[in-house]
């Protein structure tokens, strides 16, 4: 009986095809022109191609070459990325890991079970709430590096985030060209292509670092073991710029660190920004004396990090940074408002 | 720049640049630091021109974009002058105190991983800084239940931001950072590497674990929503 059933609904088949077919292509053509669509399409793009390319990193006037290499085998990502311009440093994510190395520095960092998306970024799929804070819009049709390019755009509503214009492979979807800029459209950072392949396949020594690591520091950073620190998981910001919520919170000890940090990030489904809270060396004089090493003074100020800023500020004996790809004003008013909200805040 | 290496610039940022000659442009840019600086700037004034005629431009013009373009044309006649950093930069960049700032600001730019915890620390910017983003504040777009914190005065400590420790916080945070920011902040930390410094003595081995995501690790006190927290 079964199997008869299954016979007579075959003839069906490419009936029912060819209507998820028809019912696509329509679905298609409406979302061709929606600037969100395009998002999708590099979404999937840089997260599902192999691709070898190099570009430009240019910000305030200083350029730097770099290569990225992004390669999906047997749905495992491995990527490089690789600075050409003498400093030997590089990236490389594999499906668990992210490390750093920094030959400059006899450094090799490790960040263990990295989830997140190709360095070369792709964007969350955007919520209603995202409406809110930003605008997403086509502009008009343009070239780079002598391919036809849909410009789309990213618009930050208010001061306390950044945006985006990307220029995205009619083709194939891929970011040719992206800009980072503020809420009047000023542009801050850019990131420009001079060469971009897809190839079918990626050799296993694309993706080896050139960094020979004899001789470097290794030093992995991650989740801290001791989640026995209730006075700094009691800390949150108390105030916040519009449509910034808490989307994670841990305890992790950084490199270098000697005292566990509270980690805690907030985003607006775009931007995010990581506060850091740690015990101040004073208050863990401990610490300090088992490494021999002077208590450091406790940091305080504004810097310029890659695209973005970080702002430490010291609250009820404890470091507080902020640091994110946000405006000045968003990391400094948010380490400004965190607050312990235990019985017992600060010991 | 000569005449020949401008014009492949320029093509080359139209988009119309042959692929056999941007391979060419590349590797000269990849040598020549000099070229990457006047390439920078020429990328600068491209930009502003292109932002003038096309689609992409219909963002007013602002006087930060004219400071950018006579920064750009100066510079260009100047190579390696600092004003020309300055100028470019959004308004909360730009300086007042002159030239090592302005150096530090392009430096700060990468936060080299570096042990600098005392130094002249050419990678930390003064609150003179922070007076400038206290005015950039001032009119808000919307008000919204929103306030802008006070910022600390001129007078205040010394910031002290060690390139190291930035280096680590920006590292943890890039896992979670909005991917396309992540790009940006990772390609920032790759971009730097002018000085040298000596390795961090202090470095431990530590293991991973565990990692609560979501709200449910809000803490049983605080409120989800900050502001109206008590």
């Amino acid at each position: 009986m079964r199997n008869a059933l299954r016979y007579r609904a075959a003839w069906l088949l490419p009936y029912a095809a060819a209507g998820v077919l028809t019912f696509s292509l329509v679905q298609r053509s409406i979302a061709a022109d929606d600037p969100r669509a395009w998002l999708d399409k590099m979404n999937q793009a840089l997260a599902t191609r192999n691709y070898d390319g190099t570009f430009f990193h240019l910000s305030e006037g200083r350029v730097e070459t770099m290569r990225i290499v992004h390669r999906v085998k047997a749905g495992l990502v491995t990527e490089r990325l690789q600075s050409l311009d003498g400093s030997g440093r590089e990236f490389v994510r594999n499906h668990d890991e992210l490390t750093c190395f920094l030959p400059d520095q006899h450094t090799v960092l490790v960040e263990p079970r990295q989830v997140r998306g190709p360095f070369l970024g792709s964007l969350p799929r955007f919520g209603s709430d995202v409406d809110q804070f930003y605008l997403i819009e086509s502009l008009p049709d343009s070239h780079v590096l002598g391919r036809p390019a849909r410009v789309i755009a990213v618009n930050p509503k208010d001061q306390y985030r950044f945006g985006y214009r990307l220029w995205l492979d009619q083709k194939t979807a891929m970011p040719l060209k992206s800009q980072l800029c503020d809420a009047r459209g000023q542009v801050i950072e850019q990131i420009l292509f001079a060469r971009l392949e897809m190839p079918e396949t990626i050799a296993d020594a694309d993706l080896a670092p050139a960094v020979r690591t004899e001789g470097m520091r290794w030093v992995r950073q991650g989740a801290s073991e001791d989640t026995a620190v209730p006075a700094l998981s009691a800390y949150r910001a108390s105030e916040l710029p519009p449509g910034f919520h808490l989307t994670v919170s841990g305890t992790q000890t950084l490199g270098g660190a000697t005292v566990p940090a509270a980690h805690l990030v907030y985003s607006d489904g775009l931007a995010t920004v990581s506060v850091f809270v740690e015990a101040t060396p004073a208050v863990n004089s401990e610490a300090n004396d088992s490494t021999g090493s002077p208590p450091e003074p406790p940091m305080q100020g504004l810097a310029r990090v890659g695209s973005g800023f970080a702002f430490s500020t010291v609250v009820q004996g404890h470091q507080v940074t902020a640091v994110g790809e946000v405006p000045a004003q968003t990391v400094e008013s948010i380490a400004h408002s965190v607050k312990s909200f235990g019985a017992s805040p600060s010991r | 720049m000569s005449e020949q290496i401008r014009e492949q610039v320029s093509a080359f940022l139209d988009g119309e640049l042959p692929s056999s000659e941007t391979e060419l442009l590349l590797k000269r840019l990849t040598r020549d630091v000099d070229l990457r600086e006047s390439f920078g700037r020429y990328a600068l004034i491209g930009e502003i021109l292109r932002g003038t005629e096309s689609g992409v431009g219909r963002y007013p013009l602002s006087r930060g974009f004219a400071a950018g373009v006579n920064a750009a044309i100066n510079g260009e006649a100047a190579p390696g002058g600092s004003p020309s950093i300055q100028a470019r930069a959004p308004r909360w960049w730009r300086p007042v105190a002159g030239a090592a700032v302005a150096a530090g600001v392009a430096a700060v730019a990468v936060v080299a991983l570096q042990q600098r915890t005392v130094a002249p620390s050419v990678r930390t910017v003064v609150p003179v800084m922070a007076q400038n983003v206290a005015q950039s504040v001032a009119k808000p777009k919307e008000a919204l239940s929103y306030t802008v914190p006070a910022v600390a005065p001129a007078d205040e400590s010394p910031p002290m931001l060690p390139a190291a420790r930035l280096t680590s916080y920006v590292f943890a945070h890039s896992r979670y950072s909005s991917v396309l920011g992540q790009s940006n902040v990772l390609s920032g930390l790759l971009a730097d590497a002018d000085e040298q410094a000596p390795p961090d003595s202090r470095a431990v081995e530590l293991p991973a674990v565990n990692r609560t995501v979501g709200n449910d690790a809000a803490p049983p006190r605080s409120s989800r929503d900050p502001r109206i927290a008590p």
